[in-house]
């Protein structure tokens, strides 16, 4: 009965609204709609409420505003007709689809197209997704920015609250302007933050206008020009519009310069026009040079001296309500010096109420220095300051590699704070901070040299106990040092393991082996086989003894290199150079030593997912590499489950994240192309080559560049000489060129002693008042 | 006593000759003589401290001294036995290098304990102290004294081209030195001449038992620490004492200069300004006579005879002017009422008589012992009672004599701290540095950093350092930048800037220096009002305190620009000046007042972004861009990188400073759609939670 009734309402709510533009559909109507691969937003609906009466009243609101895009709005009763999928479940009342054909682009919930406005934000947004950018940081601003550059101009919207009607206007400027210029939404405050707004946490809607296919050089930046006024369909338009006209139009003669330079300051607020004094329609009066009109004013004239007078005429007097906005930002341009801008001592800053634990690393004072570090094998000791962000950053970390050690035998972990105990860091040579030190009994402290973080330091710590080098006496112990008991001792610390071959003990090479070996202490773990069975190992292969062995672990080919006699520290470079992984797994802790190499990079980017694809490119990159034919290489690949930060890597190479995985060329040292190869071939190993020669020889287009851009200072600096000089002037001034030498006190001193020389005449006969004296 | 002493006299002169000969070195027959590279004049402060810097430099020295133990000057002053020098000996710190800022008596060594608290404890030490430390310095580290060695003739001569110079003691020998280091200090008591300055006490022979001036009416000329503080020893037994001189009281803790007047001297201020019979009163000395009359002198009517009695006989003394006497005659025995200004003022301050007029007027440098060519010259300054020397304390017109100590107070006189123990001691070791760089090639030791480890560097100064904190606006950190990496070089005389080259040793290159002076603020206001200290790091070149100052130069600045200087600078204007704005606690370390602006200042110098960054965003930077920031580059890419952990990086993304990499949008394949639904909800959320 009750249901009866319902439909009886509706239909008369359909009957009402003959008029609009809303369609009901039926069930037929809807097949054929499935099948015209047109787009429409359709409702399903089966009863009435209150609510929902609402929302059908903006429904049929939106397809008018709708209509103008080609995008019907249709309602289906579902008490009429059941249309499988959408007229049943739980999604039924509360749910809006936007269908392109038979295909859903997207389903709402009617809480987020709330009204008329909100429906026709979504709708175009969904619509124009591949039109409008959407962006939440400033270096996403940045790629798009990059690529529009010299191409086309870009209009970024920054939309505090979504389905607003500021979005609205910003859609609907997109629809008709999309194809002209780049659109960019953002909701972010960042963005707000980097393009200059002071205050990011006003929920004003905001729009700016990026000048990209202008510039000159890819490397500038592009102009941006913010609109000043309210976000709304209209003043979008008349901004987009006055964007458009050229900046100085009907030029003629010298004065295009200035005009120039002038309309290039007031974009967006003023047009500028050239009009020649000759011309008959002229009636200005010679004194003046210049005109300008005000919406629904007369035309006043005036006389321009400088580009900056009119600029400030305009800026300050007669717009009025831009000057107390300028006003404002200015001001809070200063307050935002007061923000940390390293993400170094911004994340420290954070945790400044944050009390370090340092119970498991002992603190060191000029009385327990000495007698700590020789107490154990190895004593670690940080060197740090307690108001270097960089040290306390650190010293996070330390504090958890003391806590993993805590109970080791042998093993203590301390620090110095360089702040208070200043001679024991003077004593110890320290002039880098923080700075790790390696003491052990009776031997010279060692620099700790890896990367300052909790997992590079507690590997070297773990593998600084195991005696380097390690000492073999047979090729029993030498087949166990590489894959036998003695291997998995330390497997999980590293899987490569060196070895020194030499025929003899007496080996001149056995000594600068064993130096090295001590260099090296907690990098790598190097076995020692100086033994006439060495030559063994080296059988059938082009290599003579002294050698060097290097094995990645079990079941791993070894890798043999002669070993020529050389100093400590060149076999050290040697050792360290022959374990790089010559198809390494790039992270953040290895990269420096692979970029030391200076090759171009061929760099594979495998997705979070293991999938077969990725195993299969893996091994497809690593088919060539045994043949050599990738030696002016360095093959590597990154895998973004485990260092997500490749994801940035490849948008920024390339603007966007293809499906993975995905084969890059980068030059870093060389050039500053990269190339994608492309997706839609297999990546074989035949392809692979063949893409590398066909890049070299320059048939290949780059898919993205690397900018040289320099790194200079990331804010302007606070120029205390420019206060001074306005604050008082003479202060910062040099002196004239006449005035002596002598310092402010004699000046001083002279003045006064001539003033009591003033003050006392000389009248000798009858001295009236010897007035001198006086008690101040 | 009397008989002892012209026997060590013999001893040493026998010793002498006989070391003399026995090492050849005595060419001139029966004269004796003697030949060092360096001597050292006067075992004082500044003698021995010179002495500790050679000695470890391992040099030929001799310190010659004339009386029997070093610092003898402190056996006779400061007169009433108190040193007003901060002997501070609890700082709440450890750090040795801080502590020294606030330990005003220690001289510098390597000796961690051989500090001035072995001797006392006293936050103002008994004057007899000092000797003793002095000679526990000269015992500890072995220097080579030569005492009861009373030079009283300095001549130059020629040695291999370069001047030297001969020195004779009283016993004719005479010692051959190429360098000659004066640290003879100021002996001299310095006078003005005056009708009656006969009639004056000085202050180094006044007696100190207050009781001797009991009921005394008693004129102290000079306003200094010296008067003051004879003023004050006799404050309850003297019925009035003035202080008369041509400049009011300078108060040392409103100049900040230590040779003003300190408080610990400063009791008569209190007096005068309540009213208790105590004064200052300012006039010129030149002006003045001190005249004798008997006590209640002039004329006097015959018939009352009954007047003087007990007194009878006793003088006193006025003060009054030159041009009030006779102008015929010296003759100022027979002083009229006419001849004092209390006849024509009535109520002229100094009317009343004085039973004592004391001179307290300071010391003057002893330059009756150089001959014509090795006498420098006087100073302009401090009224030419000290020598004056060049900006490395090299004697003016005397190569190769340099004036050590309080003698080389004409550089600061006024302005630091170079005339006093806790000064001199660092210009001292900054004289040291240049004698090894021009006799010996050795270079101003320097320490070469990083550019990304420059700035924890000069915070570590600022922090810690306490040369360029005592002596203020006189000695100052250099840093010569050198591209990717720096040289710093420590406590450097500011004035000698332009020839920074030839006296340290060090070539400059184009990529300009910095220098790191300490400074108080220029603009005195209130020392004690309100405004009194700035807190705003914007407003940190209003700063009146001690604070720290950075001077960027992309050239050296030559003599004109340092002559030419802004009135009151210590260096010429520079291309870019930087004020670490003053801290109440001296700690400047705190990240967005102290650090951040430090760090900007220095990015503007150097042109380059000097932000750390961890080892995620460089290996971000490293790869897509060609040349990653200074950070990177000296720090992860060569293996150092900072790694910190998830918490941290969490934070930096919070703040927005590191990409979240998490979230990204995947647009261009079919997820892309959904992706970014999330996003879009995201957003909507997102602002909410702004909005709370």
């Amino acid at each position: 009965m009750c249901i009866v009734y319902l439909a009886a309402f509706l239909f008369s709510l359909t009957s009402e609204q003959c008029s609009s533009k809303l369609i009901e559909d039926s069930s037929q109507s809807f097949m054929e709609r499935m099948h015209s691969g047109k787009t429409s937003f359709i409702y399903f609906g089966n009863h009435v409420n209150p609510t929902i009466k609402l929302f059908v009243e903006q429904l049929v609101m939106s397809a008018d505003a709708l209509q103008d895009y080609g995008i019907s709005v249709v309602k289906v009763n579902c008490s009429k007709d059941a249309i499988a999928n959408y007229c049943t479940g739980e999604k039924l009342m509360t749910r809006a689809y936007l269908f392109r054909g038979s295909e859903v682009l997207r389903s709402f919930d009617i809480d987020t197209v709330f009204d008329v406005n909100a429906i026709v934000s979504h709708v175009l947004f969904s619509v124009l997704f591949n039109e409008v950018r959407y962006v939440h940081t400033p270096a996403e601003l940045l790629r798009v920015e990059s690529t529009a550059k010299q191409n086309s101009d870009i209009v970024v919207g920054h939309i505090p609250v979504l389905g607003l009607p500021e979005h609205r206007a910003l859609m609907e400027a997109a629809f008709v302007y999309g194809t002209k210029y780049q659109f960019v939404q953002t909701t972010g405050t960042l963005v707000l933050k980097h393009m200059g707004v002071v205050d990011p946490s006003s929920s004003q809607a905001r729009l700016w206008f990026l000048h990209c296919k202008g510039v000159s050089r890819r490397s500038d930046p592009c102009p941006s020009t913010p609109m000043r006024k309210t976000l709304n369909t209209i003043n979008i338009h008349t901004f987009l519009q006055l964007m458009e006209a050229p900046l100085v139009p009907q030029t003629q003669h010298l004065d295009r310069a200035t005009a120039q330079t002038l309309a290039l300051q007031l974009r967006g607020e003023v047009g500028v026009v050239l009009i020649h004094r000759d011309s008959p329609n002229v009636k200005a009066a010679l004194k003046y040079n210049a005109a300008y009109r005000l919406p629904q004013e007369d035309v006043t004239y005036f006389t321009l001296n400088s580009a900056e007078g009119v600029v400030k005429l305009f800026k300050e007097e007669l717009l009025q309500e831009h000057k107390l906005e300028d006003e404002e930002e200015d001001e809070e341009h200063w307050s935002d010096l007061d923000i940390l801008d390293d993400e170094v001592s911004e994340s420290v800053y954070r945790d400044r109420d944050l009390m370090l634990d340092l119970e498991s690393v002992i603190e060191l004072t000029s009385d327990t220095f000495q007698t700590t570090v020789t107490q154990n094998e190895i004593t670690v000791v940080l060197f740090y300051f307690k108001w270097d962000a960089v040290c306390m950053a650190f010293i996070q970390s330390y504090i958890e590699v003391a806590d993993a050690l805590e109970g080791m035998n042998g093993v203590k972990l301390a620090a110095v704070n360089c702040g208070e105990w200043t001679d024991i860091c003077s004593d110890q040579n320290v002039t880098s901070f923080p700075t790790v030190l390696i003491y052990r009994p009776m031997a010279e402290a060692q620099l700790y040299r890896g990367m300052l973080g909790t997992k590079c330091l507690h590997g070297f710590i773990l593998l600084s106990l195991v005696s380097s080098p390690y000492l073999l006496s047979s090729s029993a112990e030498v087949m166990s040092f590489l894959e036998g008991d003695l291997y998995s001792k330390h497997m999980y610390l590293t899987p490569v393991r060196v070895l020194g071959l030499f025929s003899s003990t007496h080996d001149m090479g056995v000594t600068p082996f064993e130096e090295a070996a001590r260099l090296l202490r907690g990098e790598t773990i190097l076995g020692l086989f100086a033994h006439k069975e060495a030559e063994q190992w080296v059988e059938g292969l082009s290599v003579n003894l002294p050698a060097l062995l290097v094995s990645r672990g079990p079941g791993v080919p070894h890798e043999v290199y002669s070993l020529p006699s050389s100093s400590p520290t060149d076999l050290v470079s040697l050792i360290k150079q022959v374990e790089l992984d010559r198809f390494p797994e790039l992270t953040v802790e290895n990269l420096p030593w692979y970029l030391e190499l200076g090759k171009p990079l061929l760099l594979l980017f495998i997705g979070k997912e293991d999938s077969t694809e990725s195993t299969k490119a893996l091994a497809e990159i690593k088919r060539p590499l045994s043949s050599g034919q990738l030696d002016s290489f360095l093959p590597c690949w990154i895998h973004l489950g485990r260092t997500p930060v490749g994801r940035s890597i490849l948008e920024k190479y390339l603007g966007f994240v293809p499906p993975l995985p995905v084969l890059v060329m980068s030059r870093l040292k060389t050039g500053e192309e990269v190339f994608l190869f492309p997706p839609e071939r297999p990546l074989m190993a035949k392809n692979i080559l063949q893409w590398i020669h066909d890049v070299q020889s320059g048939h290949e287009q780059p898919a993205g560049l690397i900018p040289d851009g320099k790194w200079g200072p990331p804010v302007p600096f606070f120029d205390f000489l420019a206060i001074m000089d306005q604050e008082a002037p003479t202060y910062a001034a040099q002196r004239a060129p006449k005035m002596k030498t002598g310092g402010r006190e004699d000046h001083r001193e002279q003045k006064h002693v001539t003033q009591n020389q003033r003050q006392t005449p000389h009248p000798s006969p009858n001295p009236q008042a010897p007035r001198q004296h006086s008690e101040l | 006593m009397s008989v002892i002493q012209p026997l060590l006299r013999l001893l040493c002169v026998l010793s002498l000759v006989l070391g003399g000969s026995g090492s050849g070195s005595g060419l001139h027959g029966h004269n004796s003589s003697v030949s060092h590279e360096y001597c050292v004049l006067g075992a004082g402060p500044a003698g021995l401290q010179m002495g500790y810097f050679l000695s470890r430099s391992q040099r030929d020295y001799i310190i010659l001294e004339r009386n029997t133990g070093p610092g003898s000057f402190f056996q006779i002053y400061p007169r009433h036995r108190k040193l007003i020098s901060i002997n501070k000996i609890y700082t709440g710190r450890r750090n040795k290098e801080f502590n020294l800022r606030h330990d005003w008596n220690s001289l510098l060594s390597d000796r961690p304990d051989l500090l001035f608290q072995r001797i006392s404890q006293e936050l103002y030490p008994s004057a007899d102290d000092f000797p003793r430390y002095l000679s526990m310095f000269v015992k500890e580290l072995g220097l080579k004294v030569k005492y009861g060695a009373d030079i009283g003739r300095i001549k130059a001569s020629d040695s291999n081209g370069n001047q030297g110079y001969i020195l004779t003691d009283q016993n004719g020998v005479s010692y051959q030195c190429s360098v000659l280091l004066v640290s003879t200090g100021l002996w001299v008591p310095q006078q003005v001449d005056f009708l009656g300055s006969d009639l004056v006490e000085g202050y180094e022979s006044i007696p100190t038992d207050p009781e001797e001036f009991k009921d005394q009416a008693v004129l102290i000329l000079g306003k200094g620490n010296s008067a003051f503080e004879t003023a004050q020893s006799i404050l309850g037994r003297a019925s009035r004492i003035h202080l008369y001189s041509p400049s009011p009281v300078r108060l040392a803790w409103q100049t900040h200069y230590v040779g003003d007047l300190r408080a610990v001297n400063n009791e008569l201020l209190d007096t005068y300004q309540l009213k208790s019979l105590d004064g200052l009163v300012e006039g010129r000395l030149e002006d003045i006579a001190i005249v004798r009359r008997e006590k209640d002198g002039g004329r006097r009517r015959k018939a009352k005879k009954r007047s003087q009695t007990s007194k009878e006989g006793k003088e006193q003394l006025y003060l009054t002017l030159t041009e009030l006497l006779d102008q015929n005659g010296n003759n100022i025995s027979k002083v009229t009422g006419q001849n004092l200004p209390g006849f024509h003022t009535d109520n002229f301050s100094l009317r009343q008589p004085y039973d004592r007029v004391i001179r307290c007027l300071g010391f003057r440098f002893n330059f009756s012992i150089f001959d014509g060519s090795a006498r420098p010259a006087q100073s302009s300054g401090a009224r030419g009672r000290l020598p004056g020397v060049t900006a490395w304390y090299e004697g003016r017109g005397t190569p190769n004599m340099f004036v050590l100590g309080t003698a080389a107070h004409s550089r600061d006189y006024r302005m630091s701290a170079g005339g006093f123990i806790h000064g001199f001691r660092y210009t001292v070791r900054a004289v040291h540095k240049i004698l090894e760089q021009r006799y010996h090639n050795i270079a101003w030791p320097a320490t070469k950093l990083p550019l990304s480890q420059l700035q924890s560097w000069i915070l570590r100064r600022v922090n810690e350092a306490s040369g360029p904190y005592q002596m203020f606006g006189v000695l100052g950190d250099i840093i010569l930048l050198r591209g990717s990496y720096c040289e710093y070089l420590e406590e450097f005389p500011l004035q000698a800037l332009p020839q920074l080259s030839a006296l340290s040793g060090r070539p400059l290159t184009d990529h300009g220096l910095l220098v790191l002076v300490m400074q108080y603020g220029l603009n005195r206001t209130d020392t004690l009002g309100p405004g009194r200290a700035e807190s705003e790091w914007t407003k940190a070149w209003r700063s009146n305190f001690l604070h720290p100052v950075l001077y960027y130069y992309n050239s050296l600045p030559t003599e004109k620009d340092m002559r030419q200087r802004p009135v009151g600078w210590p260096l010429p204007r520079p291309e870019a000046v930087h004020h670490m704005v003053e801290d109440f606690l001296t700690e400047w370390d705190q990240p967005i007042s102290h650090s951040q602006p430090l760090r900007r200042f220095l990015e503007h110098c150097l042109q380059t972004d000097l932000r750390p960054f961890y080892a995620e965003s460089c290996f971000l930077l490293s790869l897509t861009s060609r040349t990653p920031p200074l950070f990177c580059r000296q720090g992860y890419l060569r293996k150092r990188g900072i790694v910190g952990n998830s918490h941290l990086r969490q934070h930096a993304r919070e703040a927005g400073l590191m990409a979240d990499h998490q979230g990204d949008v995947t647009p261009g394949d079919d997820t892309s759609v959904s992706e970014y639904l999330k996003h879009a909800g995201a957003a909507v959320v997102s602002t909410m939670n702004f909005d709370l």
